[in-house]
């Protein structure tokens, strides 16, 4: 049962986002109790909803698996936003929220008379939250980005993947759920100025800065004397997948011998050109091929909890598939059920973190339009026959 | 001069090495003042040894360690900015009885440690709460603060394994790979700067303190939530692509002219392949109909590639991500070390602050993913020195004399200077 006050459940906030960065952010606004609005292009509606992957395979616009999971918790409205009449009904809108998140190209709102600076005057505790790839400013500002365009800039991709091959993105669609959790943040954080002072602001989020952020190593090593590079990765094999031994740093004295033990060769414990973390590291080609002939026969979460056991910091290549049957993810209850009229009820990834005194809010994600009649009609004020016209027009 | 947002918000921040230094790195840019405490004994991993052997390999300003080693490591340097320093011995009773009586004076404690280490001390949340019940206790851990895996250690590198993000990187399906960068650390930092922004506003609300439980596996499974509820869906395992895309072409990253430099590019529909074609001089390309349309691309991605490359392998990394995208094409230089501190949109932005750390030099510092309009960040602060604020934070929020503050340094309860330095 939800907790009487969620965090943010006096807040209602406008989400004018397509894709991932927008949606993340208001996914986790929704969860902590805000009421969030997120406004569709009719018709369609939100361009994730025809990215797949699909539950039966097929495109349809309530079963892609994105966009269930990145707008969880929040109401759907179809408004289309470039009409004089969809723009007033917007701004109508905003007078009664706190929040608005958009993730449009700059300048694009305002040259719909939606921008920040027309918003502003009509209601000044407005939080405006645009995300974009550059910035609201700046020579890349009209520039088009995406999840492997931010990685590239970002500085971060050039020294992943191996030194003979072209730099690797990080899978899925890292840099844009980043920069969705750095907008999250950055509009509690012009929040809680207005909790205190009164205002709202401008809240400018760039997934290139982001990403900037994240990389920090690759412009410290160049600045303190080093090239950064790529480097092998040190996966091994297991016999179900992949592990990482975990014994380069930090471990105790006695753990090698120990290991050593474990993997059934305790001799090698005082063999001189591994018993100590230098010469493990100079001998780790040939340290790789021995771990490795013991962790191709061994399944991958024996291989982690054994070696974690003796205090290394082992890891183990966990699949989609293995994080359902984690015993961390299942004891920590990690994963929410949610039932949905398309999928019936299934399995979510829950929240981010937890706090005490506090319940996270749990619902599936909207149907196109689903909640017209209550924002437009109840909340509003707009009768039936009105919202049948301006469904006639193709405003909604 | 303007207020700026974290104005009057006291931090007592025991993090160490990534994801907590980053957190309170981001706090301290948005003005709160940020009190870190590391013992003599046991300083912050990222400083390095307090003697370093030769041929060590933590990061020191051109190679050489100087005079305090511990002081210039560029890891450390780089993450704690905005920070004031205190050393606090936090095994003698002396030191967590100062310890609890500092937290009773600050609104937040942060710390990153194993789920144990800091119940072990008796300076955990129970304690804490105790000394202070307006507390804001937020407790980064790689696990969770519960669960049969919650004294597990982790590097960020381990959590991109157990999290699940590694098994969607690497060049082919079947092979994952390590991205060899702590990429957890400084996403999980940035989430936790939100997490305390609910939290505050739950303790005007209530007018108490709280726990935040923070685990950095659970955060970095969030970023392929998509791929997981697949899974739960539909069964499939989702495996790396390389750098292409699930269903657009071309993407990829391809090889440019000079010493390992690449531009990535990624074509979302028709229109932008048509632009791409005309902006590189090869028309004739937006008329083969192995192209012409996103599936016909898709499905003829490895010539699609030979054909990107061949006509980037004449470009320099800049210049052709400029053309590309004055045409409309998304299309993004691969930047080094040493080009994004010199980007010109970066420079633009005023996202680098340039820092004259008195021990380690000048260097450009990393600011924030954001910029609040009515909210700016402060100017980057350099890192402080080990224990360099003792007797300011002693004095000034716990009233103790000088005298004391002397005896507690004779102690070694106190210091500058590390153990076995």
């Amino acid at each position: 049962m939800p907790d009487p006050d969620p965090i943010l459940g006096d807040l209602r906030v406008l989400e004018l986002s397509e894709g991932v960065a927008g949606p993340f952010c208001t996914k986790w606004l929704a969860g902590l109790g805000a009421t969030v609005i997120k406004v569709e292009p009719p018709g369609c509606g939100d361009v994730t909803r025809a990215a797949g992957p699909f539950m039966h395979n097929v495109p349809h616009p309530e079963e892609s698996a994105t966009f269930l999971y990145l707008n969880t918790g929040k109401q759907s409205i179809t408004l289309d936003i470039t009409t004089p009449t969809g723009s007033a009904i917007l701004q109508q809108l905003v007078r009664t929220c706190d929040i608005l998140v958009e993730s449009f190209p700059p300048t694009y709102l305002d040259s719909l008379g939606l921008g920040y600076a027309a918003l502003e005057p009509q209601r000044p505790e407005l939080i405006y939250t645009a995300i974009t790839p550059f910035g609201q400013t700046g020579p890349y500002r009209d520039y088009k980005g995406s999840d492997l365009v931010t990685q590239a800039l970002g500085a971060l991709m050039h020294t992943i993947g191996l030194p003979d091959r072209e730099p690797l993105k990080i899978g899925g669609q890292a840099a844009l759920y980043t920069t969705g959790i750095s907008a999250f943040s950055a509009t509690l954080l012009a929040l809680h100025v207005r909790d205190l002072e009164g205002h709202g602001q401008l809240v400018d989020v760039s997934a290139m800065e982001t990403l900037t952020v994240a990389q920090i190593h690759a412009s410290l090593q160049h600045q303190f004397g080093r090239t950064p590079v790529r480097r092998d990765s040190t996966l091994m094999p297991a016999q179900d997948g992949w592990v990482h031994a975990g014994l380069e740093r930090g471990i105790g004295e006695d753990t090698w011998p120990r290991v050593c033990e474990l993997m059934g060769v305790p001799e090698l414990a005082n063999d001189p050109k591994f018993s100590t973390r230098e010469g493990r590291r100079e001998h780790q080609q040939e340290l790789q091929a021995i771990i490795g002939a013991w962790t191709a026969t061994r399944p991958k979460e024996e291989i982690y909890h054994a070696l974690q056991n003796l205090r290394t910091v082992a890891g183990y290549v966990a699949t989609v598939e293995d994080l359902f049957v984690s015993k961390q993810f299942a004891e920590r209850k990690f994963f929410q059920p949610l039932e949905h009229p398309h999928t019936g009820k299934v399995l979510y990834p829950g929240a981010p973190f937890s706090m005490q005194g506090m319940s996270w809010r749990h619902g599936r994600a909207p149907l196109l339009g689903e909640h017209n009649a209550e924002v437009y009609a109840h909340g509003l004020g707009y009768s039936a026959d009105d919202l049948t016209r301006l469904r006639g027009l193709g405003v909604i | 001069m303007t207020k700026q947002a974290l104005d009057g918000l006291r931090i007592l921040d025991l993090t160490q090495v990534a994801v907590g230094p980053y957190a309170t790195l981001l706090l301290g840019f948005m003005g709160a003042d940020v009190i870190k405490v590391e013992s003599c004994s046991r300083m912050d991993i990222s400083r390095g040894a307090a003697r370093p052997a030769p041929g060590s390999d933590a990061l020191y300003p051109g190679g050489e360690p100087g005079e305090r080693p511990w002081n210039r490591t560029g890891h450390y340097v780089h993450r704690n900015g905005n920070k004031r320093s205190l050393t606090l011995d936090l095994a003698t009773p002396r030191g967590k009885e100062l310890c609890l009586q500092l937290a009773a004076q600050c609104d937040v404690l942060i710390e990153n440690y194993r789920a144990s280490v800091m119940d072990r001390l008796g300076l955990g949340y129970e304690a804490m709460s105790q000394a202070n019940s307006q507390l804001i206790y937020v407790k980064i851990s790689s696990q969770g603060a519960t669960g049969p895996e919650r004294d597990y250690g982790s590097l960020g590198s381990t959590l991109e394994q157990t999290a699940g993000l590694a098994s969607i990187t690497g060049y082919e399906a079947d092979r994952p790979l390590m991205t060899n960068e702590t990429y957890p650390d400084p996403v999980v930092g940035m989430l936790a700067v939100g997490a305390l922004m609910a939290a505050l506003r739950q303790r005007r609300q209530t007018g108490r303190g709280t726990f935040i439980d923070l685990s950095q596996r659970e955060a970095t499974a969030s970023l392929l939530g998509d791929a997981i509820l697949d899974y739960a869906l539909t069964g499939r395992v989702a495996a790396p692509m390389g750098n292409r895309h699930p269903h657009k072409a071309p993407q990829g990253v391809y090889r440019c002219q000079g010493d390992d430099m690449w531009l990535a590019l990624s074509v979302s529909n028709d229109d932008e392949w048509q632009r791409l074609c005309q902006a590189i001089g090869q028309p004739e390309l937006a008329q083969d109909d192995r192209f012409n349309t996103n599936l016909a691309r898709y499905h003829h991605q490895d010539e699609l590639d030979a054909l990107m490359s061949a006509w980037t392998q004449t470009q320099d990394h800049y210049h052709a991500m400029h053309l590309l995208q004055t045409n409309g094409v998304a299309a993004g230089a691969v930047l080094k070390g040493g080009e994004t501190i010199v980007d010109p949109q970066l420079q633009a932005r005023g996202f680098w602050d340039v820092v004259d750390h008195p021990e380690a030099g000048t260097y450009k510092q990393v600011t924030t993913p954001w910029q609040l309009s009515k909210s700016p960040r402060r100017p980057a602060c350099p890192a402080p020195g080990l224990g360099e604020h003792n007797a300011e934070i002693l004095s000034t929020l716990l009233g103790l004399p000088e005298a004391e503050i002397t005896a507690l340094e004779a102690q070694g309860i106190i210091g500058t200077r590390p153990t076995g330095a």
